[in-house]
């Protein structure tokens, strides 16, 4: 059945991308749709009837080199099974939508078959990305990897004709390099130490890992911080993280269904899904875990920020995935990967619905992408306005505070903050405001989409407004399905992600470690760096771990166990890799969290309240004081309009530099150089001498015989003066 | 040294005799016979060229091939005489090895009359 | 004694005998009807004679006190230099009898020729070599004449005839040397006396008979006969004159090398290596300004004998195994891309200016892919067989410790590889439509597109030459 789910996309991948010729592009559209579809329902099967414990599929060797083996094979834990219901749910659903949205586009010529095109590129995509999330080992990993980065680049650019498209997928693809260049390292790293790229060996060395230092550049690392480290730098690549984020919002460029499902729901958050399942690994790397807080955080800040005072309906989104996603890098820092997944669940179905609703909207208005040139169109789209209400609502965080009952935004997003606070350590603190301020900022920007696109009076093309429309029913349909999700996927899925320490491990399949024994370690651990204590040596069988965990956390580790702690009877045990996911049996943040204060509980609702009164005041009662006020702060206006100026920067720092150098080796290494070179020899000095040997051919029999006479001078001459001894 | 040159000796007995014998027969036709030349007389052999001037200029081939045809005979002759005086030695081995030798000669000689190389016309 | 070295020599017996009978019953069987008939049996004669020699047992034998000798090196290159010869003659004649030059002469010369080429493969002594070599050569040099109304023609025998008696003059200078300084001609005793005292008359000779080798296998700069001959006889003398000959001789000079002179490897080894580079690169370099095919072939010629000559200057088994595979893949390219030049016609009569060819691939399709084949495997692109013969030989210069001479053969084989483009693009993307005709013999098409073929499929074994090269290398080299 996996085999199924994993090869179906890429059937009609085939199918679509060479056969509509022979079936048409109608049915081509329909078969992959189809297929797309059926990988769904089985996924929702595997992921309903799933149990929890790791089996492995195989499907085939791939490469066996040496000491290096790597598989076709499917991982299927509950981290997979969570992925292969995003990925196929919203692909399916985006496969549907696509039908209607792709069904005219005025950047192709009449006749020209573009259609089936894009479905193919949708399904490969698919593909690639199932084959990320399932795979066995590194190396399959980044096949998945590289292969949904190559299906990003074709849809990005999809507009071939468009220069922008084609720069922004040549962005995106670059910086995305940058990340897998790290990703690409780490895993050769982990190839040099472990000796395997398989999931099982690597967390079974992490924690022989976290005591050894080894050589990179010209310093000695610990080698689980090195490793995480790399892995990390690729997974910021790929979920836009601070610093390498740029791409993000160019890839806009694509159509809007390729950016609801690759650029929102799926393929940028495979560098947490990467983070979760090098869980084993990372857990013992506590450097890098604050260094990944610290990134997620400045990222949700920061691309929150941003997104205030975007105008591109689509760019405001984009920002906001961005910011989500630093979200739930912090989820997965402060080492609640089990929330940073929850995030991700529910991200995926209210993102990928107010993608699609910005497309609905977009697809009303002919194209039109600027929210200045919307307004009022409630009631001309009324099935969009809701979609995108319940979508805002969601991502916004609405819900009843203090208890489970709210939109999954709601839910998810404050386990996140909750988490957050409970990290306890520095880092965590300024994470835990950053996100708390960049839910204010959410709520804000978000509403004031909805308040921009859908209040108010109409602005900008009067003809265009005249015929906007709703969108037709395949369009609508997703966006139905995607609300049942933004609605619903927080509240039932709590539990398991969220709720109790024992459900959590039950749906990881995680062994549980004695609760007794935990305690006495707490108690212990308050010493400072010496073992956790008898009862977790004995539940964990690796005793040294503890040590090492202690030397290395020496700072974050006094923090860890505040008075809060005691009393928990929950501890996650077992060996890593052991669980999908693996948290360390000094872990409690989750517990931690669990326990806040109601103020912490209650701030992202208060935030999100903040947001919504000033967006309401901003452009609804009073529209002219956005402008007023950008004009009192310009600076700051300008410095947010141009997103912290990063893209100046990097154009500055890298992008010149590196094309004066290209220009230069262009130019002067291979223009000057190498053709002057080779176009010397070959129009120069080949001609030359071929003139030469054509002279010499005089046709005389004399000639000849002189030079016979000439060579046997030479030889005789050579032999007497090297020969003869 | 000495018995070196002394190996020599009938050479350059036969050398002296052959200097004096021609410079008698010129000295002999100088003083005796009448002067009378004319354009033919002072010419080459029908065969040949003109000694003295261009060698670049046509010539007749067939005298070429009747060079060649005699070469070819004369140099069996030449072998046939070492052969002849060593016979007695070489046994049947060396005189079946000529037979054959003969045989081929033989057959080029069949094909060129054949073919009519030694026909002037 | 006797009878044993007569059975030895058996198949040189034969084939001569052969084209002595043949002479006569051409002389007396009327003027030219017979040459058809003629060629066909020396054909038939050949291919027989190659799968006695190829079939016999393995072993070295010699004959007339060491004066002849078989062993798998010399059956070798007679199988090679008898197929080859066999399926030139079978190319030409329609070539031939279209232009009333299949007189029976030709293929009895052709069958001399050969003969002194099995006896040049199989000697063991300086007279043998001389002997074989000169047998050889006076055939040849008249069947480049052999179109006597054709001033060409009969230009192309003079020169072949002046400058060979020169390098014959040569070759026997340097023997008379060697005699001298080891006192035997015999190549088993020069290499004792060699191994002990190697005197520089010794080298000085051995400086001569390579000249006179070099030129027969056209090695630069004692090749300048080459591309004169080759345009000026007739085309399928041409093609004779670029496989079978070049193969006998070119295992002469292995034979040489190594049997004689295997004792003072270092000595030859630079004069091989320098012969070889200028070879190469002359072949690439002249052969740019070539518009006339067969000129062109010269110089390609010329520069695979460089390559080959490569393989030589390695001086190890290898190396001579390399050379020998590197003949015989030659000998199947050249064969193919000859017989492409056979058909070369317009209007009825042969053209070799290499711009008819012009968008021959639209007018006749699977010629023009034939000949890509071919002048790819030429030019030694893989993966065709071309590529694995310069590969041989490349690896075994490298392994000998000859990586500047490697180095030096792929720059020159950049060059060359020039004008063999040049035809493939005339032939797919030329300007304009040349009425070059379509069709051509049969037999021509049939050869080309084998040779073709076996480019490409010889991928997967060479056919089994590789082994037989090994061992006929193991004889050679101890």
């Amino acid at each position: 059945m996996e085999s199924i789910i994993l090869f179906s996309p890429l059937i009609g991948a085939l199918l679509c991308g060479f056969g509509w010729r022979i079936m048409g592009e109608y049915a081509a559209q329909w078969t992959a749709t189809f297929l797309l579809f059926i990988a769904c329902a089985l996924s929702w099967i595997v992921f309903l009837t799933f149990d929890g414990g790791t089996q492995h599929v195989q499907i085939l060797r791939w490469i066996e080199s040496g000491t290096l083996a790597a598989d076709w094979a499917i991982r299927l834990d509950r981290l997979t099974a969570i992925m292969l219901i995003v990925v196929t749910t919203v692909s399916a659903l985006v496969h549907l939508y696509s039908l209607g949205y792709m069904a005219h586009d005025d950047n192709f010529r009449e006749g020209e078959s573009y259609r089936p095109r894009f479905f193919a590129y949708l399904s490969f995509f698919t593909f690639a990305m199932l084959m990320l999330v399932t795979s066995d080992n590194l190396v399959q990993m980044f096949f998945g990897w590289e292969g949904v980065g190559v299906a990003s680049y074709l849809l990005i650019g999809f507009y071939f004709r468009k220069p922008s498209a084609n720069a922004a997928a040549i962005k995106a693809f670059v910086v995305n390099r940058v990340g897998d260049f790290g990703f690409a390292l780490g895993i050769f790293a982990i190839y040099f130490m472990v000796d395997s790229v398989n999931f099982d060996d690597i967390f079974a060395a992490a924690p022989a890992l976290a005591e050894r230092n080894v050589l990179f550049l010209w310093e000695h690392f610990n080698a689980a911080e090195l490793v995480s480290l790399l892995l990390f730098i690729g997974a910021m690549g790929k979920s836009a993280q601070f610093l390498l984020h740029t791409w993000l919002p160019d890839a806009m460029e694509g159509p809007t269904p390729v950016s609801a499902l690759i650029h929102a729901a799926t393929m940028v958050t495979a560098g947490v899904f990467l983070v979760c399942r090098m869980s084993p690994l990372i857990e013992f790397a506590p450097y890098t875990k604050t260094f990944i807080v610290y990134i997620g955080a400045i990222t949700a800040f920061f691309a929150a920020t941003v997104g205030l005072v975007q105008t591109d309906i689509k760019r405001v989104i984009a920002y906001s995935t961005c910011s989500q996603l630093g979200y739930m890098f912090v989820a997965a820092g402060v080492g609640v990967y089990s929330v940073a997944m929850f995030h991700l669940f529910t991200h995926a179905f209210f993102k990928a619905m107010l993608f699609l609703g910005a497309g609905s909207v977009i697809h009303g208005m002919h194209h039109e992408q600027d929210m200045r040139n919307y307004g009022g169109l409630r009631h001309k789209m009324p099935y969009t306005f809701w979609a995108m209400m319940i979508g805002t609502l969601a991502i916004t965080g609405v819900g009843i505070p203090l208890t489970h009952i709210g939109f999954a935004g709601y839910l998810s997003k404050d386990a996140v903050i909750e988490s957050a606070w409970a990290g306890g350590t520095s880092a965590a603190s300024f994470a835990f405001v950053a996100l708390v301020v960049a839910a204010l900022m959410t709520s804000f920007y978000s509403w004031r989409l909805i308040f921009l696109t859908f209040f108010g009076e109409p602005r900008g093309d009067k003809h265009t407004h005249e015929h906007a429309h709703e969108s037709p029913t395949v369009m609508l349909v997703p966006l139905g399905v995607l609300a049942v999700g933004a609605v619903f996927a927080g509240m039932v899925w709590y539990g398991p992600y969220f709720g109790e320490s024992e459900k959590i491990a039950r749906f990881f399949h995680i062994p549980a470690a004695g609760a007794e024994a935990h305690g006495e370690g707490e108690a212990a651990e308050a010493d400072g760096d010496h073992a956790d204590g008898e009862g977790v040596a004995a539940a964990v069988e690796e005793a040294g771990e503890g040590d090492a965990e202690g030397a290395a956390e020496a700072v974050t580790e006094t923090s860890h166990d505040d008075p809060d702690a005691e009393g928990r009877h929950f501890a996650f045990g077992g060996a890593p890799g052991e669980g999908a996911i693996y948290i360390g049996a000094d872990n409690h943040v989750l517990d931690d969290a669990h326990a806040a204060p109601v103020w912490v509980k209650v701030s992202p609702f208060l935030a999100m309240l903040i947001g919504l009164g000033l967006a309401y005041l901003f452009y609804i009662l009073r529209p002219d004081l956005p402008g007023k006020l950008a004009a009192n702060q310009a600076p700051l206006y300008r410095f947010l309009l141009n997103k912290w100026y990063i893209d100046e920067i990097y154009d500055f720092l890298f992008v010149r530099p590196a094309k004066a150098l290209g220009r230069f080796l262009w130019k002067q290494g291979d223009g000057t150089t190498i053709d002057g070179f080779l176009n010397g020899v070959a129009l120069g000095v080949v001609p030359f001498f071929t003139r030469l040997a054509g002279r010499a051919q005089s046709g005389y029999i004399f000639t000849y015989a002189f030079a016979m006479v000439l060579g046997i001078l030479v030889l005789v001459t050579w032999m007497t003066l090297s020969g003869g001894n | 040294m000495e018995s070196l040159l002394i190996q020599y000796l009938p050479i350059l007995i036969f050398l002296g005799i052959a200097i004096v014998f021609s410079l008698v027969f010129v000295g002999a036709a100088v003083l005796i016979a009448r002067q009378n030349p004319d354009e033919e007389k002072l010419s080459a052999y029908e065969c040949g060229f003109e000694a003295f001037e261009d060698s670049r200029h046509q010539f007749d081939v067939r005298f070429y091939l009747v060079a060649i045809l005699f070469i070819i005979f004369d140099l069996e002759v030449a072998f046939l005489f070492p052969w002849a005086v060593a016979l007695g030695s070489i046994g049947v081995f060396g005189f079946w090895s000529m037979m054959i030798f003969l045989g081929v000669l033989t057959v080029g000689f069949v094909y060129e009359w054949n073919k009519g190389a030694l026909e002037w016309e | 004694m006797l009878p044993g070295d007569l059975s030895i020599i058996m198949p040189e017996i034969i084939l001569a005998v052969f084209a002595m009978v043949g002479l006569l019953v051409g002389a007396y069987g009327g003027k030219d009807k017979t040459g058809p008939a003629m060629l066909w049996a020396t054909a038939v004669l050949f291919i027989v004679l190659a799968a006695w020699i190829g079939f016999q047992g393995a072993g070295t034998a010699h004959a007339f006190l060491g004066m002849f000798v078989d062993d798998a090196f010399a059956r070798f290159g007679k199988v090679t230099v008898l197929l080859s010869a066999a399926v030139v003659l079978l190319m030409s004649e329609s070539y031939m009898a279209r232009r009333n030059l299949l007189r029976f002469e030709y293929p009895l010369l052709v069958a001399l020729a050969v003969v002194g080429m099995m006896v040049m493969v199989s000697a063991g002594n300086l007279m043998s070599l001389y002997m074989g070599l000169e047998l050889q050569s006076l055939a040849l040099y008249v069947i480049a004449s052999l179109r006597r109304d054709s001033v060409k023609s009969t230009e192309a025998g003079l020169k072949y005839f002046v400058l060979g008696a020169l390098s014959s003059g040569l070759l026997l200078y340097g023997a008379s040397l060697v005699y001298g300084f080891a006192g035997t001609t015999q190549f088993l005793g020069i290499l004792a006396v060699v191994g002990i005292d190697t005197s520089l008359g010794l080298l000085f000779g051995l400086s001569f008979v390579i000249a006179g080798l070099a030129f027969k296998i056209s090695a630069a700069p004692f090749h300048m006969w080459t591309p004169d001959v080759y345009e000026g006889s007739p085309t399928p003398v041409t093609a004779f004159f670029a496989t079978a000959p070049k193969v006998a001789a070119m295992l002469l000079f292995a034979r040489v090398v190594h049997d004689a002179f295997g004792g003072v490897t270092d000595d030859w080894q630079q004069i091989l290596a320098v012969l070889s580079v200028a070879s190469m690169f002359l072949g690439a370099v002249a052969a740019i300004g070539q518009r006339n095919i067969k000129r062109l072939m010269a110089y390609s010629s010329i520069a695979h004998m460089g390559y080959a000559l490569m393989g030589l200057a390695a001086g190890t088994a290898a190396g001579v195994e390399a050379m020998l595979i590197y003949m015989a893949i030659y000998v199947v390219m050249n064969i193919g891309t000859f017989a492409f030049i056979l058909s070369m016609e317009k209007d009825g009569s042969p053209v070799t200016d290499i711009e008819t060819l012009s968008m021959l691939s639209r007018r006749d399709p699977m010629r023009a892919l034939a000949m890509l084949v071919l002048l790819f495997s030429l030019a030694g692109v893989p993966p065709l067989l071309g590529f694995f013969a310069k590969y041989a030989v490349l690896l075994a210069a490298v392994e000998a410790g000859l990586t500047w001479l490697a180095i030096l053969g792929v720059i020159a084989s950049v060059i060359g590889a020039f004008y063999y483009l040049r035809i493939v693009y005339l032939m797919y993307f030329g300007a304009d439509e040349n009425e070059l005709d379509t069709g051509g013999s049969t037999m021509l098409r049939v050869i080309a597109m084998a040779s073709a073929a076996i480019m490409v499929l010889g991928l997967w074994n060479l056919f089994g030459v590789e082994g037989v090269a090994k061992a006929a290398a193991a004889t050679l080299v101890n």
